[in-house]
């Protein structure tokens, strides 16, 4: 039996040097041909994002989580109300150094192979010609397209597309990391290794804003939520205080007799908690895919399109979180669990943040054969 | 955890550039073969056109490969403009015009009619390589900057880009430096293209001599013109000044209202007096600056385009005895020739080295020897109208310098239209951005024939302000008339004139025209021009653009 402390699983305080974001009674509303006001995508929005924090912005569609972050990387002006981003206008040219952005959408140069794409990005960043290949072939083989990266981008598919994208949101090391929507598009192996991504840069002190419909992401990795709806924050604070059901409790075991199980019940009802559930966890389907999906590439089976990435460069610094959360060997999800029962105070063990993403690829698959955890 | 060996994966694409390089190799490779196939089977004509064609685009290779090593720094404007380069040869579009231009050069040769007179043919050639390129060129550089700039917007792309430490004017500076550099190797390709073209053609047989003489004294040269001035030039300003003040003593009331224009008026009816050799008189032109000791080997003619005067008849020939500084010409056999020549048509005599000399002055006297036409008692005056009328052509450089001047002159337009479309783009969406530009373009290239026609049917007048002045005047003619539609059609004048005034023309240099008439391209015109349109009006029209760009929230139209 193992109870995650969940205190483990969190960032520690320190990070918390500074804020990297602060908007202040941001508003934005569109203007017709006229100039007549026509939509009010953004009203007196207040947000303030610590370092090394992971927040997480949430909301329907249309609830102006896309334009808020325009905002915040100065391709919109907001009609009223003020940004600082790591301390500066969002225009300022040095701010933008430090930031890094994946779109909702790849938007990329068709024309463009993998590599002449991040080449240009990295120019942009004026990174000297060696640094920039350096970078470059590391980051592709992160996100597992070093064999394709001289293929045109137009030829991707729109998983692979948002891997180059991902790419080019890292190649200057950035410190504030805004992220649209980062696993849309991707098959289940990369959303699982940008959610594993995400967590490793939380762990070397990058602030992340993360956007995204993935709640289950935000449950994983967000050390902070907010969301929105109708263009203002409808609700925000801690995720672990968010989410915490005071109500209930949950406890894992191995997989319990039916007399034992009613032994427990008994101890239980005594104490006068009843009704009491015993069941058989459900494994997740994410869990199953990426265990045929590992089988098949242990196999040798060729595949043109994306391959399993590798480990995340080293060029991205960061003050690594000294001694994090000892015994994470534990693998990501509750496979380890799988053939017991688990009476769950909550499911932790799929918090990204206790993986060891040093690795990334080559960790679920472990975690499968390796069941006595 | 150690990372696996993908074993999956055995195929690796080798690099682009070797790829890229390999297929420009063994295409090159096959066209020439296909050409010697060609020559083979007797028809050198069309084996030289796929041979050229090669030729151009083994040079479009190299070139480019140059464009990309010249914008390889780690710079936002260079990256961008990169890019640009980039998305020029490898989408459809900007590629299909590229595609259609290195097709069409080299056949031209083929359209001439081989029984025409070599140096029209020739001059033919010039014009439609030169203009037609020149044209396709204007269209890519237009469809290109929008397509590139509406696309990055369109698409999204402009939010990964600007989201880097780019600023906006460097992103449009960038699109702008791009199209520039592609644009100049273009117009250099085209340049040496139609060079060969028009250096084949002329080893091609002449119909006779005069025609080979044309080719290279009239064609493949550059000369200077030079107009002529007065015998007595202090006499004849007096008499003119001696003409307006009697005019304004004896009828004070024509000359109050417009004194500057009866003077001009006055002005130019003696200079046409003068131009006029009447039966029996002779008349002297005088033309100075002919470059004298310092040119000793000068090609020096005399284009005259004569017309009768006071007679009906249009196409009859005039005569004339002509004097070179003093010196009677031409010579045949000790006895001094008239000259016999059809009227209205233009006519280029060499001159003779021996007969002017070092002087640096050439005298034209001419007399009138025209013969007495039926029912008349006096032969009829020649004309030699102001202007095209009479000048002398000194030979001034070499066809080379001439056509590197013209396309430094194709170079600057092209940067113009260049600079106006990026700016289109990025105000514009898409279909607004290329017509806004094509109105533009066709504006600028249209520029002299929009003023002709807006002067014949508006306002005539020498200045603007003259115009200005009677355009008012005629628009409150007719407001109280109350012909309101044709005062409001008049004021309408202001916007078309205002228009025109701005922008530039891009006809007005005859630059092609020039080349294939073999008159020298003034290197002062081109480096204005240069500064023109490479400089200012790019850098007024872009901080215009700059200031819409800057506060523009780039998100698709659509949203």
């Amino acid at each position: 039996m193992h109870v995650t402390d969940r205190a483990a699983g969190q960032r520690p305080a320190t990070a918390a040097a500074g804020i990297d974001l602060k908007c202040v009674g941001l508003s934005k509303s569109f203007r017709d041909f006229w100039m007549r006001p026509r939509v009010r995508a953004v009203e007196s929005l207040d947000l303030e994002i610590q370092r090394g924090e992971i927040f997480g912005l949430l909301g329907p569609n249309g609830s102006g989580k896309s334009t808020t972050i325009k905002m915040i990387l100065g391709l919109i002006t907001p009609t009223a109300g003020r940004i600082a981003v790591l301390g500066h206008r969002p225009r300022d040219v040095a701010t933008k150094r430090q930031i890094g952005y994946l779109p909702e959408e790849s938007y990329l140069y068709r024309f463009l192979s993998a590599r002449e794409t991040l080449d240009f990005y990295g120019r942009l960043f004026r990174i000297p010609a060696r640094e920039r290949r350096e970078r470059i072939d590391r980051l592709l083989a992160m996100v597992g397209l070093e064999a394709v990266g001289h293929r045109p981008v137009g030829e991707f598919s729109k998983g692979m597309q948002r891997r180059v994208g991902l790419a080019q949101s890292l190649i200057n090391d950035p410190q504030f990391l805004i992220l649209d929507e980062p696993t849309s598009g991707m098959d289940p192996v990369g959303a699982r290794q940008i959610r594993d991504l995400i967590a490793d840069l939380g762990r070397r002190g990058k602030t992340v804003l993360l956007c995204t419909h993935q709640l289950s992401d935000v449950e994983d990795l967000c050390d902070r939520v907010a969301i929105m709806f109708g263009g203002r924050i409808r609700a925000t604070g801690r995720c672990d205080e968010l989410l915490e059901d005071e109500q209930a409790s949950t406890i894992h075991t191995p997989l319990l007799d039916p007399a034992v199980a009613d032994e427990v019940r008994g101890v239980l009802a005594r104490h006068g908690l009843a009704p009491v559930t015993i069941e058989r966890p459900r494994r997740r389907l994410e869990t199953v895919f990426l265990e045929v999906v590992e089988q098949a590439r242990a196999a040798g089976l060729e595949t043109s399109g994306a391959r399993a990435g590798g480990a995340v460069p080293d060029f991205l610094r960061g003050d690594e979180r000294a001694g994090s959360a000892a015994g994470q060997a534990v693998p990501g999800e509750a496979t380890a669990a799988a053939d017991g029962v688990a009476l769950s105070e909550r499911d932790t063990a799929g918090r990204g943040a206790d993986i060891d993403t040093a690795l990334l690829d080559s960790l679920l698959p472990d975690a499968a054969d390796d069941p006595s955890a | 955890m150690t990372r696996q060996p993908e074993r999956g994966v055995r195929h690796r694409w080798p690099s682009r550039p070797v790829v890229v390089r390999a297929r420009w190799a063994g295409g090159a490779a096959a066209a020439l073969a296909v050409a010697w196939l060609i020559q083979r089977a007797g028809f050198p004509a069309a084996a030289a056109a796929v041979a050229g064609t090669t030729a151009l685009v083994i040079a479009f290779a190299v070139g480019l490969f140059a464009v990309q090593a010249a914008l390889g720094g780690r710079s936002g404007i260079t990256s961008v403009a990169r890019t640009v380069v980039d998305e020029a040869i490898r989408m459809r579009s900007p590629l299909v015009l590229v595609i259609l231009l290195a097709a069409t050069l080299p056949v031209l040769p083929l359209l001439l009619d081989p029984d025409e007179r070599l140096a029209y043919r020739l001059q033919f050639l010039i014009g439609w390589t030169l203009g037609g390129a020149g044209l396709l060129l204007g269209l890519l550089t237009i469809f290109l900057a929008c397509g590139s700039i509406c696309g990055d917007i369109e698409s999204g792309r402009i939010h990964m880009t600007l989201a880097k430490p780019l600023r906006r004017w460097e992103y449009l500076v960038g699109k702008w430096l791009g199209i520039l550099l592609y644009d100049l190797l273009l117009v250099v390709l085209v340049g040496a293209g139609s060079y060969t073209l028009v250096q084949m053609l002329a080893v091609d047989s002449a119909a006779d001599a005069a025609d080979r003489d044309a080719v290279s004294r009239q064609v493949l040269v550059a000369r200077r013109s030079l107009a002529p001035g007065p015998d007595r030039p202090q006499e004849y300003a007096a008499a003119i000044d001696a003409a307006i003040t009697q005019l304004e003593r004896d009828d004070p009331d024509a000359v109050g209202q417009e004194p500057d224009r009866v003077r001009r008026r006055i002005r130019r009816e003696y200079e046409r007096r003068w131009h006029t050799v009447t039966p029996d008189m002779e008349t002297t032109f005088v033309f100075s600056g002919l470059g004298g000791a310092a040119d000793p080997g000068r090609e020096v003619q005399l284009q005259v385009e004569p017309r009768v005067s006071n007679v009906d008849v249009d196409l009859a020939d005039v005569r004339f005895a002509v004097w070179l500084n003093g010196r009677p010409w031409p010579m045949e056999e000790g006895v001094h020739r008239d000259l016999t020549l059809p009227s209205r048509a233009r006519h280029v005599l060499d001159l003779p080295n021996d007969v002017i000399g070092e002087a640096d002055t050439l005298r034209v006297r001419i007399a009138n020897r025209n013969l007495v036409p039926p029912g008349e008692t006096r032969p009829t005056a020649i004309t030699f109208p102001p202007g095209d009328g009479m000048q002398v052509y000194v030979k001034a450089g070499s066809f080379e310098g001439n056509l590197l001047r013209c396309l430094a002159l194709m170079w600057a337009k092209l940067a113009l239209v260049a600079a106006v479309a990026v700016v289109a783009a990025a105000v514009f969406d898409l279909p607004s951005a290329i017509l806004a530009t094509l109105v533009f373009y066709a504006t600028a290239l249209g520029s002299e024939f929009f003023q002709d026609a807006l002067g014949v049917y508006n306002v005539v007048g020498e200045s603007g302000w003259e115009r200005a002045a009677s355009r008012i005047g005629f628009a409150a003619g007719f407001f109280q008339a109350g012909r309101f539609y044709e005062g409001f059609r008049m004021l309408l004048g202001f916007l078309a004139d205002g228009v025109l005034a701005v922008l530039p023309s891009f006809a007005a240099d005859a630059a092609i025209s020039r080349l294939a008439t073999g008159m020298m391209i003034p290197v002062r015109d081109v480096l204005w021009r240069l500064v023109l349109f490479v400089g200012l009006y790019p850098a007024v029209v872009g901080l215009l653009g700059w200031t819409i760009f800057d506060r523009r929230d780039l998100i698709r139209s659509s949203s």
